[in-house]
């Protein structure tokens, strides 16, 4: 188990920066995410680690030891492709076996190690396969064993699972997870989909163009993001212009229109403009005249479990989801409750 | 509509005719039993191979360009697959002129270049002494065979599984030699197969640079169609033409269906 | 992976590249800017411009030019016209004839060029197949020249450079989506309308290059002129190996040379031109 701590990373191609100064420290057998959308950094912070691309600036420690200057092999990673780059010329035992083969361990336990992690990976019937023989899911398994194997510092995941159908993924992200749990290895994950991150990680790191802009556990990047950004990225967010007095007393107290009013936590940095987030589950849906905002429905999409209702308020369309039981038609006009304990400031972005 | 399609069928059949037409005519003009060359053959008859397995000169001439190309088609290898991997792996903005140098030996007239070589290897003091001029112009011609295919199955190739042979432990020779070279296995057969039908067939090159004493097959092959009309040509031409068969059924056996 | 870029890679194939194609492509630039020789001896001391005086004043060369291209040219459009329908059938025939179909339009490439020559010598020779063929069959008394002039030529260098011609085709027309020509005719399109209004403009980029290829190859080769036109055709590159083999004209070669590059060149910057404004 290894401690990774990221100080200050800065990469640019040719001055350009994809990189502005990351810095991160991932604990003992922690799964981290990198999550954002494509061209934030996540995969290029994912390479510098694994020396694939060399960092302009700042340093990257494993356990307290400087290894930014170190060749990619000399790292002791395993990493996992998003293509899974399997070598298509070796058979599933002989792709588990190279790393150990690089490693110069004797035969013998060579072939003791991949039967062990074949079994871990539940693959020991395919060890003769080559990688076209088998399945997406398959592949994929081979690609973490092959990553395993070595027993590695750190492991690291490139997008595994964007190549995989909807319900294939949804298993893989089980079993990745237990067998992250299972081996204990400080895991850094890089992706784009906000419920990846969420369902797998210790921490989530969320990155906006070269930069971090909020590192938390699932719960506090989705329950109180830092910017409207975050809010949006990691889930739907309701974003309100409500008027806000005494901000810097440690709550803050919102106007209503009608009058009423509500107390909320105060964000900890000042923003320039502040709203309030609230998220479409958090909204709970009443009767017309009830409740701090009237609206009326404009779109209901009944979605198994839930329904997503838009509503028309007089602060915009509103997204509200609500228990299937919840029963309104489109056009007819209703009450909104907002819970306060649930509302969030959040710093509103530049361009809003 | 019906009618213009039968016409554009009947004339695409005879395209395919008229490329396969001279190479049909030589190998059937080899069977020939008659002491010229006439059509259709005298009788059928394996004389002239008889003939030319006994005259030296051709024997000569074929072990002398088979050699020729077997080196020249090394050299090329070793080279192009270098540069290929460059310009695939590692070339950033210049890419684009690294192809276009790599490719000028094909782009340039050959009667021309070898001309310049000529030239320039008389200038350097070197002149066609030990086939040096002979043997560069060969791998001239060669390397842009080369460097296309390997290109393209390395652009085929997905860099990914480099990187992984590296993050697994492997130096950037070995995650080559264990690895790259595997997959790129195909693209080098089919290179070095053209490569060496190439250097094998070319004449101008040849022609000027050759020096005294003995001379490759088609140099040999011209000398003796100046002045003899015999179907030992035709047979030399049909073993010749064989040959390359060969090459392309073996290398397309042994690498063409596989990764 | 940007570490360190490994020029040791190129290296090898970059110092060729210079040495024995840069560096005497340039001598012989500066070759023909030097004095024409005088008492046997390839050049005199010297430079000016008396090598290409005297290749515009020699009616005998000069004239060889213009026939030259024109060669060039019609190889071209011989190889447009062979070349397309087969491009076109290779394109949508199926896996397994592909394979076959493919092998033949390489085939010309696969044999030497003298063994190619010969078989054209043997086909159309006044004694060959073709006038022997038609001799039998009471259709001519007296041969057909078929070669020892253009028209051999022409027909031999189309056939060594069709396949020039078909691969960059090819290369286009596989890049278009068989939807599209559904979509089209979904929309009423006749096939010749397809074919006009959206097949070939795709294949435009492969016709420009294949044209180019084809051209740039036919003015500059040399044995496929010199056999089947015996010593009757005479083209450019012909003469200028004449002149540096056997004359030793060493400066005046290369003047020739370059001017037939330069007027090469020319004509396919014009080709490009004319192609793209229409087309792009």
């Amino acid at each position: 188990m290894t401690e990774v701590s990221l100080l200050s990373l800065v990469k640019s191609y040719g001055g350009a920066p994809a990189l502005r100064g990351i810095s991160l420290s991932v604990g003992h057998g922690q799964f981290v995410s990198l999550l954002g959308p494509s061209g934030c950094g996540k995969s290029t912070t994912l390479r510098c680690i694994a020396g694939f691309e060399e960092v302009t600036d700042g340093r990257i420690l494993f356990d307290g030891k400087d290894i930014s200057r170190k060749l990619p092999e000399k790292r002791d990673i395993g990493m996992v492709f998003q293509s899974y780059a399997l070598f298509p010329h070796l058979t599933v035992a002989q792709n588990l076996a190279f790393g150990l083969e690089m490693r110069k361990v004797p035969k013998a336990q060579i072939a003791e190690r991949v039967a062990r992690t074949l079994d871990l990976v539940q693959l020991t019937p395919y060890a003769e396969r080559y990688p076209k023989a088998l399945s997406g899911g398959q592949q994929q398994r081979v690609a973490l064993g092959r990553a395993l194997v070595i027993e590695p510092a750190i492991l690291l995941l490139d997008e595994p699972l964007a190549n995989l159908d909807a319900k294939l993924r949804d298993e893989m992200r089980g079993f990745i997870r237990d067998l992250q749990k299972r081996v204990g290895i400080t895991t850094i994950y890089v992706t784009h989909d906000q419920n990846e991150a969420m369902t797998m990680s210790d921490l989530v790191v969320v990155m906006f163009d070269g930069a971090i802009a909020q590192a938390g556990t699932p719960e506090e990047i989705y329950n109180t993001p830092s910017t409207e950004a975050v809010a949006r990225f990691v889930g739907n967010a309701n974003i309100l212009d409500l008027p806000a007095a005494n901000p810097g007393a440690g709550t803050i107290d919102l106007t209503l229109p009608g009058g009423a009013s509500l107390t909320i936590p105060a964000p900890e940095k000042p923003a320039a403009r502040l709203g309030i987030m609230a998220r479409p589950e958090q909204i709970a849906l009443t009767g017309a005249g009830q409740g701090h905002l009237g609206g009326r429905v404009t779109r209901r999409l009944f979605g198994g479990g839930y329904i997503d209702y838009e509503i028309a308020t007089d602060f915009g369309v509103l997204a509200v989801q609500t228990p299937a039981n919840v029963l309104a038609d489109e056009g007819q006009a209703v009450g909104l409750l907002l819970d306060p304990a649930r509302l969030w400031p959040v710093a509103r972005d530049a361009a809003a | 509509m019906r009618l213009a399609e039968a016409l554009l069928a009947l004339f695409r059949v005879l395209v395919y005719i008229f490329l396969l037409a001279p190479i049909a005519v030589v190998v059937l003009a080899s069977f020939n039993a008659g002491n010229f060359l006439t059509f259709p053959p005298q009788g059928l008859s394996l004389r002239w191979f008889v003939t030319f397995l006994q005259n030296d000169v051709f024997i000569d001439a074929i072990v002398y360009s088979a050699v020729l190309a077997a080196l020249a088609t090394a050299v090329s290898l070793v080279i192009g697959t270098m540069a290929a991997l460059y310009y695939v792996r590692h070339a950033g903005k210049e890419a684009e002129t690294v192809r276009v140098l790599l490719l000028l030996p094909l782009i340039l007239p050959e009667i021309l270049t070898a001309i310049a070589l000529l030239f320039f290897f008389y200038q350097i003091g070197v002149g066609l002494e030990h086939r040096i001029a002979l043997f560069t112009g060969h791998v001239l011609m060669t390397l842009p065979f080369v460097f296309l295919n390997v290109t393209t199955s390395l652009q085929g190739r997905d860099e990914a599984c480099e990187l992984a042979a590296r993050s697994l432990g492997a130096s950037r020779m070995t995650a080559f030699r264990r690895v790259t070279l595997p997959l790129i296995a195909p693209g080098l057969a089919t290179g070095g197969v053209f490569a060496f039908i190439i250097s094998f067939d070319t004449f101008g090159i040849s022609f000027i640079l050759k020096g005294t004493g003995s001379a490759p097959l088609p140099i040999q092959l011209y000398d003796y169609l100046r002045f003899n009309f015999t179907p030992e040509a035709a047979a030399v031409s049909t073993v010749s033409i064989i040959f390359t068969l060969a090459a392309v059924v073996v290398a397309d056996r042994l690498f063409g269906r596989k990764g | 992976m940007s570490r360190r870029r490994p020029l040791l890679l190129i290296a090898p194939a970059a110092a060729l590249i210079f040495f024995f194609v840069m560096l005497p492509y340039i001598n012989v630039l500066v070759m023909s800017l030097r004095m024409p020789g005088s008492e046997g001896k390839p050049f005199d001391p010297g430079f000016g411009f008396e090598a290409y005086a005297q290749f515009f004043t020699q009616d005998y060369y000069l004239s060889a030019l213009p026939h030259t291209l024109w060669l060039g040219i019609i190889t071209t459009a011989v190889c447009l016209l062979l070349g397309y329908p087969l491009a076109l059938h290779i394109a949508t025939a199926s896996r397994r004839w592909r394979g076959i179909l493919y092998g033949i339009v390489l085939s010309p490439l696969l044999v030497g060029i003298v063994i190619r020559s010969y078989g054209w010598t043997i086909l159309l020779g006044n004694t060959g197949v073709i006038n022997k063929t038609l001799k039998d069959l009471g259709i001519i008394v007296r041969p057909l020249k078929l070669m020892y002039n253009d028209f051999g030529v022409v027909l031999a260098l189309a056939h060594v450079f069709l396949p020039f011609m078909v691969l960059p085709l090819l290369s286009s027309l596989q890049g278009i989506d068989p939807a599209i020509g559904q979509a089209a005719r979904s929309l009423g399109a006749s096939r010749l309308t397809v074919f006009r209004r959206v097949t070939f403009p795709v294949s435009m980029p492969g016709v420009q290059s294949g044209c180019i290829l084809v051209f740039v190859l036919a003015i500059s080769s040399y044995v496929t002129p010199a056999l089947i036109g015996g010593m009757r055709v005479k083209t450019t590159t012909i003469l200028v190996v004449d002149a540096l083999i056997d004359q030793f004209l060493w400066p005046f070669g290369s003047a020739m040379a370059f001017v037939l590059a330069l007027s090469a060149g020319l004509i396919v910057i014009a080709f490009a031109m004319l192609t793209r404004m229409k087309w792009k």
